[in-house]
């Protein structure tokens, strides 16, 4: 079976990128994933168990992510299951990240986008 | 709250049920567990937010379910080429966007299509309002009464222990078993006795009566009686040996009776005659088992009835409550073990006697629960037939939009985005029907509780309304219907093949023929399962209305009231006091006879005690019956006109002193003894002294309820061996209840202190008898006719669906010669192939129905032909208009106007 090309994937929907972008910073569960996407879009992207799960199946099927089951040391509830981003997944991001950071170039080129305020 | 919480997540597992299995083996788990965070988290922030976070897991399961089904339905998800192509933001929409977005667009779209043919939203909402409604109205009935736990402590461990005799149990049972079992058993925590019974009550204004009961201590230990003020009995005050007269009053009745008068507790009231010490009052919503609500509690050694504590004298109910971690069947075999003792001790008494024991759940909730299930069965019905309709709506309008879904297919909506629109647009319109729905129901509850209140175990009416439960019930059944009925369409509609459709002008008709023909049939057959369960129960309420009772319930009056036993004390005194009453009323202007009887029939009193019929040898005895036994004066016979068989009435000769004589009846003189005369052999009965010489016998009366199988029945002479309650049966000339004055003055003109109740006429009691069987009936005839309108309504619209699609070939064939008439039989033979598969299959799930039906059945089989012949007649007969309108408009179609439509 060839190597799958990360290109394939993009663009990414924006519940993948976002689960990506999660898990890009370490491993979690379902519900974290959901409450990390939450907190850094301030609200603004909201996901139901399903819709993420949905998408999960979707990444894992991929090999955008993979799956273990541990105990976390602090809850010691065995039914969790952390989710984490592959070699594959990761690249798929960085793609993404760049395909979206040319979009975001070609808007300020355009003037569609006021210029990053100097810090 | 944590109830709530639960209960939400319970819904949320149920709803996690629904995904197609791989997903949910592999995921159900951890989507629970994040529900369950997501439901924490928001508690803390109230109410509003919870119900926020349920409204988003509704969302939720009702967005991804069908994305996960046409996943599932395409093979699954591990190719991988397959999850890429998924993975992929959908080209066309516009990016970035997210998952609320997308929702806020499909229910912005959805109210706008749907506001877009305000006449199909109009119709759908209302056909789901209705059977929302129906279905919501129903649940808040079978919620208060079935679903609610009993309003007792720890009411799992109540049970009621009944009598057995022979065939015949829920009989009462003898005080002195009761206080063999009480200390011998080792299964119960406890037992009580309660007999109600009404009392007098005088010394005040007017003579009043009241309901008492007849208790132990133990009883309302047992149930779980709180005194509100003062105190309750002690076990030495309602020992029959050391009674003292001491009374606890009910709240109401302090309330209502004695104006809450704080200063109660500590008079003397005077009950039965008998001055007594009223020493608590009960705490308000007290609950006795069975529904039963008294006034006053006085202890069980009051119990006016002569002999009524002995061991042969079975008219005591024993309330107990079993031991913790004590099943019913250890309590069952524990008595039975007892039993076998006493009835060696006392075979005179207990021989072939038994007892059963029941769960008080049972027994409260015994006779209505099937008749509620029943009701609640039909009007799922109802509500399924309209979710058909309401599919077979969205279908036709699926063809018709099939232009509309075709540019947004070519524009890049994928096949699952097509579907979830379609499926959000069914659950607005099912959470619109599903308000209307809530609304109708409101409206619906009060005339239900006055339909069905008084014949429900529930002691106070008002609490049949919506409460939480039902609210939920309300909005699973909507999110429930709304799946139903836009799950098809929605999963039809999206596998169009949409280029075909853009290619062609007519769009795409007669694509789901197939499909909404299924759903007209299944419409039809269920409406015919619900018919036949409506016809069969007509057929047993017009069986039940023309039983013949064994008396003639016409001009009627009856009447009760109960002597004070301290007044009279002896049976010369009371027999001396009947006696004379009785010839008061005859000598009334308008009567034509009148009696006295302990019991009257359908009244709801009425003994059974054992009896033995004496062999002819001496003592050679045979196996007891049960036997119905009533006290009567002469003339009753002839008062409610039942027949004298053999030998005579009781007379006026008999009386104490005189052979004691019993009129039996012809039940019991032929089970007794057959294909012999009855007349002058000897029985046994109870606790009465020396054998009863039968010297006549009469017509089988109804007395309990008119469905009975015939009871085992025998009238003693009221003068040998008076009793202190008696009703009185008079025959009058015009309506019986102008006499009830005039009835009432005659009785306190013997004595001026003698509360009388219950004035009613006896064609009254035959109506109550069959009221619950009628309430049923008129309930799921209701529903039938609701749900024939429905499916009606359905075959026309397809027909007529059906027959807009064909105007150009009707058009052609017209043209080509056909007549109007060969049109329409063209079209009535359509509906007609419809119309037969679905009697077919709609017989078979009759027959089941019918089946479900049998226990409510009366005087009619579950598979009676006539019942299925008439409904099959009337199913066809409407399905064929149905049909016969479509056909007619198409047979009258202008030939060149019909061409002319392309």
């Amino acid at each position: 079976m060839p190597r799958p090309d990360p290109r394939d994937f993009l663009p990414l929907s924006p519940v993948v990128l976002h689960v990506l972008l999660a898990l890009a910073a370490g491993e979690r569960h379902g519900y974290a994933i959901a409450r990390e996407v939450e907190e850094t879009t301030g609200g603004q992207v909201r996901m139901g168990p399903g819709t993420l799960y949905g998408s999960i199946q979707r990444m894992l099927a991929a090999g955008l992510i993979d799956a273990a089951r541990r105990r976390h040391a602090e809850s010691d509830d065995e039914r969790r299951r952390y989710y984490r981003i592959t070699p594959l997944g990761r690249r798929a991001l960085e793609l993404e990240v760049e395909r979206l950071a040319r979009v975001v170039r070609q808007a300020r080129a355009s003037h569609l986008l006021p210029d990053p305020e100097p810090t | 709250m944590s109830r709530g919480d639960s209960l939400a997540l319970r819904c949320y597992r149920a709803g996690v049920a629904l995904y197609p299995r791989d997903f949910r083996r592999r995921f159900g788990d951890e989507l629970v567990e994040f529900a369950r965070a997501r439901l924490d988290a928001a508690r803390s922030r109230g109410r509003v937010a919870v119900a926020g976070r349920c409204a988003q897991l509704a969302l939720d399961l009702a967005r991804t379910l069908p994305a996960q089904w046409l996943a599932a339905a395409h093979g699954g998800l591990p190719a991988a080429r397959f999850a890429a192509e998924r993975l992929q933001a959908p080209p066309s929409s516009a990016y970035p966007r997210h998952n609320m977005d997308i929702l806020a667009n499909d229910l912005r779209f959805a109210l706008r299509s749907l506001a877009r043919r305000p006449a199909f939203t109009v119709v759908a909402a209302i056909t789901l309002a209705l059977g929302i409604g129906a279905n919501t109205a129903i649940f808040s009935v079978v919620n208060a009464v079935l679903i609610r736990p009993l309003p007792f402590d720890d009411p799992g461990r109540l049970t009621m222990i009944w009598g057995t005799q022979g065939t015949q149990s829920n009989l009462g049972v003898s005080y002195a078993d009761y206080v063999d079992w009480r200390q011998l058993n080792h299964t119960f925590a406890d037992m009580g006795v309660l007999r109600a019974q009404s009392v007098n009550i005088t010394g005040r204004d007017t003579p009043d009566r009241l309901i008492g009961a007849f208790v132990t201590a133990s009883l309302l230990h047992t149930v779980g009686v709180n005194v509100a003020r003062g105190r309750s009995f002690t076990d030495a005050e309602t020992d029959v040996a050391t009674t003292a007269p001491v009374a606890v009053v009910s709240d109401e009745a302090w309330r209502t009776r004695f104006g809450s008068d704080s200063s109660l507790v500590g008079r003397t009231l005077t009950i039965n005659g008998t001055p007594v010490t009223v020493i608590g009052i009960m705490a308000p919503n007290t609950h006795l088992p069975l529904g039963f609500s008294v006034d006053v509690m006085v202890p069980i050694g009051y119990y006016p009835n002569a002999h009524g504590l002995d061991r042969g004298n079975r008219g005591v109910w024993v309330v107990g409550r079993l031991a913790r971690g004590v099943t019913l069947d250890a309590a069952r075999r524990d008595l039975a073990t007892i039993e076998k003792r006493l009835a060696a001790m006392y075979p005179s008494t207990n021989a072939g006697t038994g007892t059963d024991v029941h769960s008080l759940a049972d027994d409260t909730l015994g006779p209505v629960r099937p008749r509620l299930l029943l009701i609640l069965g039909a009007v799922g019905l109802v509500l399924l037939i309209a979710c058909a309709n309401v599919a077979n709506l969205q279908l036709a309008r699926g063809a018709m939009r099939s232009r509309e879904l075709s540019v947004r297919a070519a524009l890049g909506a994928g096949r699952g985005r097509i579907a979830q629109q379609l499926l959000t647009e069914s659950l607005v319109l099912a959470v619109v029907g599903g308000t209307a729905g809530i609304l109708l129901a409101m409206a619906l509850v009060p005339a239900l509780t006055a339909l069905l209140g008084p014949q429900l175990p529930v002691d106070d009416p008002s609490s049949i309304h919506l409460d939480a439960r039902v609210l939920l019930f309300a909005l699973a059944a909507s999110i429930g219907s709304g799946l139903l009925f836009g799950l098809v369409p929605a999963w039809k509609t999206s596998r169009t093949d949409y280029s075909a459709a853009l290619r062609t002008r007519v769009g795409g008709g007669l694509r789901h023929a197939a499909t909404r023909s299924t759903l007209v049939v299944a419409q039809l057959a269920l409406s015919l399962a619900l018919l036949a369960s409506a016809g069969l129960l007509v057929r047993s309420l017009v069986a039940l209305v023309h039983v013949d009772p064994g008396f003639d319930g016409s001009h009627l009056l009856t009447a009760q009231f109960r002597l004070a036993p301290s007044k009279y004390d002896t049976p010369a005194k009371i027999w001396s006091m009947f006696d004379r009453t009785i010839a008061e009323i005859r000598s009334l202007p308008g009567v034509e006879s009148a009696a006295l009887v302990r019991a009257s029939p359908l009244s709801g009193n009425g003994e059974t005690y054992p009896a033995t019929v004496l062999g002819g040898s001496a003592g050679n005895r045979t196996d007891s019956v049960a036997l119905q036994l009533n006290g009567v004066t002469t003339g009753y016979f002839a008062t409610m006109h039942i027949p004298i068989v053999a030998g005579r009435d009781v007379a006026t000769t008999d009386r104490i002193g005189t052979q004691p004589v019993i009129v039996v009846n012809r039940s019991f003189a032929e089970h007794s003894w057959p294909n012999e005369s009855a007349i002058g052999k000897q029985i046994h009965v109870g606790s009465i002294d020396g054998p009863l010489t039968v010297v006549g016998v009469v017509g089988d009366a109804r007395h309990f309820t008119l469905n009975e199988q015939p009871l085992l029945q025998g009238y003693i002479p009221y003068a040998q061996l008076p009793q202190v309650f008696t009703s009185v049966v008079v025959r009058t000339r015009g309506d019986p209840l102008t006499y009830t004055k005039s009835v009432r003055d005659a009785i306190w003109r013997v004595d001026r202190d003698q509360p009388v109740w219950r004035f009613r006429s006896m064609e009254q009691d035959l109506d109550a008898a069959v009221r619950s069987s009628k309430t049923t009936m008129v309930l799921v005839l209701l529903f039938a006719a609701v749900a024939l309108a429905v499916a009606a309504a359905g075959v026309y619209g397809v027909m007529s669906y059906t027959m807009s699609q064909r105007t150009q070939e009707v058009g052609i064939r017209m043209a080509l010669g056909a007549n109007a008439r060969q049109v329409a039989r063209m079209v009535l033979g359509e509906g007609a192939r419809l119309i037969g598969i679905a009697v077919v299959v709609g017989l078979g799930a009759s027959a089941g129905a019918a089946r479900l039906l049998q226990s409510q059945l009366y005087g009619v089989g579950a598979n009676d032909i006539v019942t299925f012949v008439l409904v099959t007649v009337v199913l066809t007969g409407i399905a064929v208009l149905a049909c016969y309108l479509p056909a007619r408009r198409a047979s009258r179609v202008d030939p060149m106007v019909a061409l002319r439509s392309e």
